[in-house]
């Protein structure tokens, strides 16, 4: 059994509190699992990993099989690590692909957590005249739908020469709304006005006090921001596919070419979807509690 | 006398400088969001209205001033009302059955679980594949004569479906891509938000002899209104958005040959990218998806409004 | 952009339909020029142009002259490129390949285009290859290669059906007018239930690219589609025949997939197709290259060199374009990827006549391309509308080819789509 200030640690406040509650009634009320919990839940899972099973199958298959037997064989065949090497070295420059979409979204999130920080600090713990508008007005562009700018976007690119580079890519996602009401959420109820008098007391300025005191404390709150910024930027195509030309691909544009290409294997194809899951994957297994954690605790407070 | 005013004259101006910093501190904090929210969000999407007004060629350049000429270009095309046809029909099959599919595994979720944090982090796995390889690996099980769906349907004497030359269809599988992303990342929203609901409220129920299904539908999705609410609004705002995963449905990516399921974003795609490179009508479109997505948010924010000063259970919001 | 998708992934198929000798390297590489200082030079393909060994020999014979080359994937990819860098002008290599399919498109932006008229490249290229690079008089593009069509088609599939499986035979039964080759199919699929060829998409495509003025007269004046006689005769001529069309979209999924299921049994090929074709159909044998094509000669895909005037170093840049695409340079480029020539004299030389193609039968597809280009008459005139008309047709074809719906009512939607172009 967990203890609560684990679950309030992955789950958030507002699944620690309940939990409590239902430890103090003695098994809570529909807590209790039945056997066919956890039956749907074995489908629900099916349903998830499936498509990426099917992914496999393909990608471990060669064209014609993949094009004689619509409906694939149950297990995967041998040419998985052949088929991926053969995408990674093709024309479709994965490699480099792969490359400039971690750069973009170890760049872009901890650019986010860093600013979305400052900026949470400064609305959840700082007076100062027109905070709560401002605030206000943070959270309102989000309803914004910015991506409906892309045409100027794009005139401004041009004209500062950014079309086909990676910066163009980066710079507008440096720090986002999402970001920085997140950040002003959690340290409202996380830093403690005392800390901070503690350290303005040792003569520290605002940044230093942020440096010392509003950094670390957000921690948690940190690594869940960075992981959602982090998919998000993997995951992103609409402008990466509009500005990014040539050598400087992310993964999904280079995934659009491959399926755009003329001579089409499958199992290259699918390969290279394999490919550009695996990272994030692996970022997942290793970090996705924090994730699971996140998208809960966003949505109490949300 | 100089000597006992220099400490208090550093002093002040040590003042005048701590006073500085709690002053402008807090601002030069906040500005990096504003300054870029301003050069790469507002400007552009307020300069779209601008650029919707003239003739403006994606070589060229800016042309003509010429009034609501683009306008009136697309609102007389079918492809505009198709597109705005395609991406609520869309959205409505992605976002329906999502909620209610996401409510569900919510509710099998919240239980005292063996090995919990597994099966949530199971559930969540699509959310990190990127829409592109999501949409590339349903085009294949959706394809029409070589999917796989087409030939199990095939393999049991049912009729295959033309998941790409009916519109509604296609409309379907799209939705399927966008259902498989979402829901699992929904579903932990709604869990989080019905373990946040007092048991004390069950307990009740149960003493008062209500069953399961009753409770789950007469204190659990009550309860859940303002999540679903949330949701709703959130999926707006991205659903009439939608790209990706109509874009890579098919090769060609323009929408089947009837555009019988090209969304808004690929028609102002195709205009400002595609052989037309008019960005002046391309714009048109941006702005006045702009302005139906913004009428919708009003929309909701108004509705939502009303469901919380009609009273029901509050949300454990602060 | 259906017509004219190349990639690299086609490298290794490509390569092994092609036979590729070694490349051979007699020819001297051009007048040196630039003896002063260095030269930088970028070059943009996509696909495969067969140019990577030509570089490193250009760089020897022209010291001080080094060239860069940047590589798309494809075609699509390339035409974002160039269109993206002349918006941005800047950002664009020195020399730019160009695809027919979206050259028409670039013919109205001749004027950020050098010049490439020379009297020493005069008569270099068929005609119609270099008539369709000329805007007023000013030459914009070298022709690289070219895509004279033949009639690809399953041997065993004609045997089966009692039909001659040679292909001189197969050629003299083919040839004519597209009447003959659709009864042919009627006769086939009669015999056999399979399906004539791929699709009814791309078989327009062949045909349409036979009228001299598709749908812009000479002047760039467009034909409205409601009055264009032409090409709704091919239309209604192909709908007439559709039961013997697979009813499959080129490049589509289903498309790739039915390469191993014995879907159709012929298509209309161009010597860039037998890549993606032997690589579809890996396995499946049968496949053969008979020397026909209906209703006279045809062609379909090829590419331009063209010098973007926001280069820096343009005449550097036009000396390094007319040396790659002089006849020596086009047959070493053929022999490392198949890209078929279109200078007039590498069309008899011996290197291109001489090639065979294993996995079609070992038919001697050298040969029979060159005589396919020297037999095309007619270059369709192509303005800077042709690509969207050609779009609105197509879907047209595909709705009832493919979706199934009626072709009349196709028509209709045709009409009012190309209504929705505001060209008039």
């Amino acid at each position: 059994m967990q203890s609560t200030a684990a679950i309030e640690q992955f789950a958030g406040k507002g699944a620690a509190r309940a939990a409590r509650r239902r430890l103090k009634g003695g098994g809570g009320v529909d807590a209790r699992p039945r056997w066919w919990n956890y039956v749907l839940l074995a489908v629900v899972l099916g349903i998830s990993i499936f498509p990426l099973y099917y992914a496999i199958l393909l990608a471990s298959s060669d064209a014609g099989t993949i094009a004689r037997n619509p409906i694939p064989s149950v297990l995967p065949q041998g040419n998985l690590l052949s088929n991926v090497i053969e995408v990674i070295t093709s024309d479709i420059d994965f490699w480099s692909a792969i490359v400039n979409s971690v750069l973009v979204a170890v760049v872009t999130s901890l650019s986010v957590v860093f600013f979305a920080t400052l900026a949470g600090f400064a609305f959840s713990k700082l007076r100062f005249r027109g905070r709560k508008w401002l605030l206000l007005f943070v959270i309102a562009t989000m309803a914004v739908p910015v991506q409906l700018g892309v045409i100027p976007l794009f005139i401004i690119m041009a004209k500062v020469g950014w079309v086909g580079d990676l910066k163009a890519v980066i710079v507008p996602g440096l720090v986002t709304a999402f970001g920085v009401f997140w950040m002003t959420q959690y340290l409202d109820d996380a830093l403690p006005y005392e800390l901070i008098e503690a350290a303005r007391m040792d003569g520290c300025n605002l940044l230093q006090t942020y440096g010392h005191v509003a950094l670390p404390a957000s921690r948690g709150a940190g690594a869940m921001l960075f992981l959602f910024t982090f998919v998000g930027s993997w995951t992103n195509f609409f402008w990466p596919f509009i500005i990014l030309r040539g050598e400087s691909l992310t993964l999904p544009v280079a995934l659009q070419q491959l399926q755009s290409s003329y001579f089409k294997d499958y199992s290259l194809i699918m390969s290279g979807v394999v490919v550009s899951v695996i990272p994030l994957l692996l970022l997942f297994i290793l970090a996705g509690r924090q994730l699971v954690g996140g998208i809960m605790a966003g949505a109490v407070k949300g | 006398m100089t000597t006992t005013t220099r400490p208090s004259r550093t002093s002040s101006r040590r003042a005048v400088l701590a006073r500085l910093d709690v002053r402008l501190t807090p601002y030069v904090f906040i500005s990096p969001f504003f300054v870029l929210f301003f050069l790469v969000g507002l400007f552009p999407i307020l300069y779209t209205a601008w650029v919707s007004l003239h003739e403006w060629d994606l070589i060229r350049g800016q042309g003509e001033f010429v009034g609501l000429a683009n306008f009136q270009f697309v609102l007389g095309t079918d492809s505009f009302y198709k597109a705005l046809r395609n991406t609520f029909s869309i959205f409505l099959l992605s976002s329906v059955p999502q909620v209610i599919a996401a409510i569900f595994i919510a509710y099998i979720l919240d239980a005292n679980l063996r090995a919990k944090t597994f099966w949530r982090m199971g559930v969540l796995v699509p959310f990190i594949v990127a829409p592109v390889a999501v949409s590339m690996i349903f085009a294949k099980i959706f394809a029409d004569q070589s999917g796989l769906v087409n030939n199990l349907l095939m393999g049991m004497d049912l009729p295959a479906i033309g998941w790409h030359s009916d519109a509604l269809a296609s409309h379907f599988a799209i939705a399927t891509m966008v259902n498989f992303r979402w829901t699992g990342y929904n579903a932990l929203i709604f869990l989080a938000a019905m373990q946040a609901i007092p048991r004390e409220i069950y307990e009740a129920a149960i003493i008062d002899g209500t069953g399961r299904m009753r409770r789950f539908w007469h204190v659990t999705v009550p309860m859940l209104r303002p999540t679903i609410i949330f949701v709703v609004i959130t999926s707006t705002i991205g659903g009439l958005q939608i790209f990706d995963e109509p874009r890579m449905f098919d090769t060609a990516g323009s929408g089947g040959a009837s555009r019988q399921w090209m969304t808004m974003t690929m028609y102002l795609y195709e205009l400002g990218w595609g052989p037309q490179v008019s960005f002046g009508r391309a714009s048109a479109v941006a702005w006045l998806l702009f302005m139906i997505i913004i009428g919708i948010g009003i929309l909701n924010y108004l509705i939502t409004k009303r469901i919380a000063t009609a009273g029901g259970p509050a949300k454990t919001e602060r | 952009m259906k017509i004219t998708r190349r990639t690299a992934l086609a490298a290794s198929a490509a390569t092994a339909a092609t036979a590729a000798l070694a490349s051979c390297g007699s020819n001297d590489a051009g007048g040196t020029g630039g003896g002063g200082g260095d030269v930088e030079l970028t070059v943009a393909t996509f696909n495969e142009f067969g140019y990577e060994e030509l570089f490193a020999k250009y760089e020897e014979a022209n010291p001080g002259v080094k060239i860069t080359h940047k590589k798309a994937a494809t075609a699509d990819d390339a035409r974002a490129n160039l269109m993206t860098g002349l918006a941005a002008n800047s950002g664009l290599a020195d020399v730019e390949g160009v695809e027919v399919g979206w050259w028409a498109e670039l013919l109205q932006y001749s004027d950020v285009f050098e010049d490439l008229t020379d009297p020493e490249v005069e008569g270099r290229w068929l005609d119609w290859k270099t008539e369709a690079a000329t805007v007023d008089g000013k030459l914009i593009g070298y022709g690289t290669d070219i895509g004279p069509e033949a009639i690809a088609y399953r041997a065993d599939l004609f045997e089966k059906a009692g039909l001659p499986t040679d292909r001189t035979e197969v050629a003299e039964l083919l040839s004519g007018d597209w009447d003959n080759y659709f009864e042919a199919g009627r006769t086939f699929v009669e015999a056999t239930g399979i399906p004539w060829f791929d699709g009814a998409g791309g078989t327009y495509n062949g045909m349409v690219q036979q009228l001299p003025n598709p749908y812009e007269k000479a002047d760039g004046t467009v034909v409205p589609l409601a009055d264009n006689a032409d090409v709704k005769a091919i239309y209604d001529h192909l709908a007439e025949y559709k039961d013997i069309s697979a009813g499959l979209t080129q490049w589509s999924e289903d498309w790739t997939a039915a390469f191993q299921n014995d879907g159709f049994a012929t298509m209309l090929c161009p010597p860039w197709m037998m890549g993606p074709l032997a690589g579809n159909a890996d396995g499946v044998e049968g496949w053969d290259i008979a020397d026909v094509f209906p209703g006279g000669g045809g062609n379909w895909g090829g590419s331009y060199l063209a010098v973007p005037s926001q280069g820096e170093n343009l005449e550097e840049a036009k000396k390094l374009a007319a040396w790659l695409t002089a006849p020596e340079q086009q047959i070493a480029a053929f022999e490392a990827v198949g890209a078929f020539p279109s200078q007039v004299e590498a069309l008899d030389a011996e290197e291109v006549t001489s090639l065979v193609n294993p996995f079609f039968n070992d038919a001697p597809v050298g040969e029979i391309y060159s005589e396919r280009a020297t037999s095309i008459e007619v270059q369709p005139y192509q303005g800077p509308n042709f690509f969207v008309i050609n779009t609105v047709v197509s879907d047209a074809i595909t709705r009832w080819d493919v979706d199934g719906a009626d072709p009349a009512e196709s028509w209709e939607q045709g009409l009012s789509a190309y209504d929705e172009l505001g060209l008039a």
